[in-house]
């Protein structure tokens, strides 16, 4: 998987354009959808519910390339996949990936969102 | 277009061929041909060697021309039928209104 | 509402999608409706409806797939683009997106541009079907109308244009339904003195405008036969009254048909209808084809009624059709053509009816053929009918007022012989008597009888006899016509009496014509003995007939000059004894 940077520059700068003074709004309900997203993930985990990894994976997936974080989403992604074909130990050792990737993509934002 | 025309003898002629079907779908394109056919046109032909078929309303659109062209004085010739098309014209007994070769 | 500005229905369960898909269409121009799953977007769709649906394909409770389905079946009718919002990569699952009732996806991240020109095309495609939905609808409401219309129509047409006799037994046929008119008609009426007459037409053209062409020609078949105009007749005024009426380029295709059981012949006239077919006992088929053009197309001066006649006789067959039966189609195109109709007459076995033998062979061609509705086929068989046939009209004949005590002369002079018919307008004298209509077939055939021995015999000089060979029968009617052609100096004169009875009423007729006459003294009905044969005059049958007929049957002068007195009591009257002839059988004989 070749690496792809932490933030999009090009897709924020759109949504900026876009969302103007609820850029802000836009960024907090992101990262307040994530920590949801990520909890679900972990109960699925520890539950052993493959489907529903798959499936809370696809959905962050979807918001993290709209909120151009790809390579969060890159990391969602590869979660579906390990959940589709039930490797649970692999998604288990992408979870630990995806928060390390979320708290950089956090910083990140929330600096933009304070400029 | 299902319908050609052409003038003939120095524009005094009209022809007119038809392809395929001669019948209810060719009314306005046939009625357009010999009404725009030329101020000096004072006889028509009407070719059909390419004609297959031939129905009641093709008899009722020979009428018209032929009432436009001055009805018993008008000066109609039919030619190159296949034979479906010539029974239904001899049928209806049209070689007494026009000249059918 | 501009046109760019659409009702949008959005679901997404992601709080960060849902807010950037409804911004973006905001900042377009749009009004959003935002859900946040399946459930709650096919509610929201339920109460308030959207001109577009924009969902993800797959959100927790309901997902997008399966409310897409849901709410297609709730549009019905109206198209409601669905497109779904996706990161799905897989192709698999972008189809089966599609599959579920899909119009397109939209992948992440939205592309303001490709959004914007998606919803265009969607809208585009709406409006498109919306407004075809609406002409669909007003085409489907104005044909309703045209039917509505068109039933109402042939009500009104069936009125005046019913079956006439078409119900007798010698009488057989396929006609199209009662429901719509599909141009065709077949009417047939019993004449005065017995015989038949029947029509057959095919329009140009059905529908309302064939239906309107077809109403006056039902009003003069009908009118004209029973008060005893010939076919001719009737066939000119059809011509002439279709060729004023008619649009040029539509006309009728049509056949007369007058048939005279007592006399075994029938006449026939066909213009522009399939050729008929006459089959006789041990002959083979004859065909009756087409010589004429068809109805209202000629003017008057130019049209030419004359019916060609055939001997028939007892069991013999008459079968006509429209082109419908021509145009029967197989499977394969082909159609069924004169050349099906001529290969099933062909092998028609013994015992076989004409008219099953081609309706068969046109079912078994094509199968579409029995319903088809737009075919006439027709038969009818000779039978013996020497009898007297025609029903007293209904009605009007106790009517007990009008001229009882008269007396008339009319003559019929020079070319007129060759143009006119006098005897339905004498027929007509005779029916004012109050009483005399109810035996209007008994005084057509004494009429006729001497209208047509005088111009025939009498001053055609036709020998009856000729008639007897099939080969004499046809030149019997072209030296008819030739020499009714060149008539100048001859005439024929009727002196009608009427006088009234205590017991009904005494019609004396005389009938003299300027021929040579005969020797009348010598003939059997004169000498009034032993069978009656044919004389050089009077064919045994006509004799026979008046002598039925009549209480006298008289000859003067050289024999041009015959004079008959018929007897006619009221149904109620006591009977009365010296000659008068048996009531005539009330009812048909067939």
């Amino acid at each position: 998987m070749t690496e792809k940077p932490h933030l999009d520059e090009e897709a924020l700068a759109e949504l900026q354009d876009v969302m103007e003074d609820e850029f802000e709004v836009l960024i907090q309900t992101y990262l307040t959808d994530s920590r949801d997203r990520i909890a679900s993930l972990k109960e699925a985990l520890a539950a052993g519910d493959a489907d529903a990894v798959a499936r809370t994976a696809h959905s962050f997936k979807g918001s993290c390339i709209n909120i151009g974080a790809p390579r969060l989403g890159d990391l969602c992604q590869a979660a579906e996949q390990a959940g589709k074909v039930a490797d649970l130990a692999r998604a288990q050792a992408l979870m630990a990936d995806i928060e390390a990737e979320f708290a950089v993509v956090t910083g990140l934002l929330e600096g933009l969102s304070v400029r | 277009m299902p319908i050609h025309t052409r003038l003939a003898d120095d524009g005094d002629t009209l022809v007119i061929r038809i392809e395929g079907r001669f019948d209810f779908s060719t009314h306005q394109a046939f009625r357009d041909a010999y009404e725009h056919g030329g101020s000096k046109v004072d006889r028509y032909v009407i070719d059909l060697s390419d004609t297959t078929y031939l129905d009641s309303s093709a008899l009722g659109m020979l009428l018209l021309l032929r009432d436009h062209a001055g009805g018993d004085s008008s000066r109609i010739s039919i030619r190159n039928c296949n034979n479906d098309v010539r029974r239904i014209l001899a049928i209806s007994n049209f070689e007494q209104l026009f000249a059918i070769k | 509402m501009t046109p760019s500005c659409l009702r949008i229905l959005i679901a997404d369960d992601s709080d960060s999608d849902r807010l950037i898909l409804k911004t973006l269409l905001c900042r377009l121009g749009h009004r959003v409706q935002a859900a946040r799953d399946g459930a709650e977007a096919v509610e929201l769709f339920r109460r308030e409806g959207a001109d577009l649906v924009l969902l993800d394909a797959l959100m927790p409770r309901m997902d997008g797939m399966e409310a897409a389905r849901e709410i297609k079946s709730l549009a019905g009718d109206r198209l409601v683009p669905v497109i779904f919002l996706t990161s799905l990569s897989d192709a698999e699952d972008l189809a089966r997106c599609l599959a579920s009732g899909g119009d397109d996806f939209l992948t992440k991240p939205y592309n303001r541009i490709i959004l914007d020109a998606k919803l265009k095309a969607f809208d585009r495609m709406r409006r498109m079907h919306e407004a075809l939905a609406e002409q669909h609808a007003l085409a489907r409401e104005r044909n309703r109308q045209l039917l509505d219309e068109q039933t109402t129509a042939r009500r009104v047409f069936d009125n005046v244009a019913h079956t006439g006799c078409l119900d007798a037994a010698n009488i057989r046929y396929h006609a199209s339904p009662l429901s719509i008119f599909n141009g065709d008609v077949l009417f047939a009426s019993p004449r005065p003195d017995g015989g038949l007459l029947v029509f057959l037409g095919d329009f140009t053209g059905h529908g309302l405008p064939a239906a309107m062409g077809a109403m006056p020609v039902a009003e003069i078949f009908y009118g004209m036969a029973a008060k005893g105009f010939s076919g001719a007749d009737v066939l000119r005024e059809i011509n002439q009254k279709l060729k004023r009426i008619l649009p040029i380029g539509m006309f009728c295709c049509g056949a007369m048909l007058e048939v005279d059981f007592k006399a075994g012949q029938i006449g026939i006239w066909n213009g522009g209808l399939p050729e008929g077919w006459l089959f006789r006992a041990g002959a083979s088929p004859r065909p009756l084809p087409s010589r004429h053009l068809p109805l209202g197309i000629l003017p008057p001066e130019q049209f030419r009624a004359d019916l060609t006649a055939y001997p028939a006789s007892t069991g013999d067959t008459v079968l006509l059709m429209t082109d419908g039966v021509l145009e029967c189609q197989a499977s394969d195109g082909t159609l069924f053509g004169e050349a099906g109709v001529r290969r099933c007459l062909r092998r028609r076995q013994q015992g076989e009816h004409p008219f099953d033998v081609v309706f068969q062979a046109m079912a078994d061609f094509s199968h579409r053929a029995r319903e088809a509705d737009d075919l006439t086929l027709f038969s009818l068989d000779m039978i013996d009918r020497t009898g007297l046939a025609l029903r007293p009209e209904p009605g009007e004949s106790s009517a007990l007022s009008g001229p009882s005590e008269w007396r008339c002369e009319y003559e019929v002079r020079g070319s007129t012989l060759a143009e006119f018919n006098p005897l339905p307008l004498l027929l007509h004298i005779c029916m004012e008597v109050p009483g005399l209509r109810a035996r209007s077939g008994e005084v057509y055939l004494l009429l006729s009888e001497l209208y047509n021995n005088a111009l025939e015999h009498g001053i055609l000089r036709l020998p009856s006899d000729w008639k007897r060979s099939p080969d004499g029968f046809g030149q019997y009617y072209r030296e008819r016509q030739r020499r009714l052609a060149e008539v100048s100096d001859h005439g024929i004169v009727f002196r009608l009496h009427h006088a009234r009875k205590p017991w009904g009423g005494r019609l004396r007729v005389t009938c003299e014509d300027t021929g040579d006459g005969f020797d009348h003294a010598n003939h059997p009905v004169a000498r009034d003995s032993g069978p009656v044969g044919d004389g050089p005059r009077y064919a045994g049958r006509g004799l026979m007939l008046l002598k039925r007929l009549a209480r006298t049957v008289t000859f003067h002068g050289r024999g041009n000059c015959v004079e008959i007195v018929y007897d006619w009591r009221l149904p109620s009257a006591p009977s009365i004894t010296d000659g008068c002839p048996p009531p005539a059988a009330g009812g048909r004989d067939d």
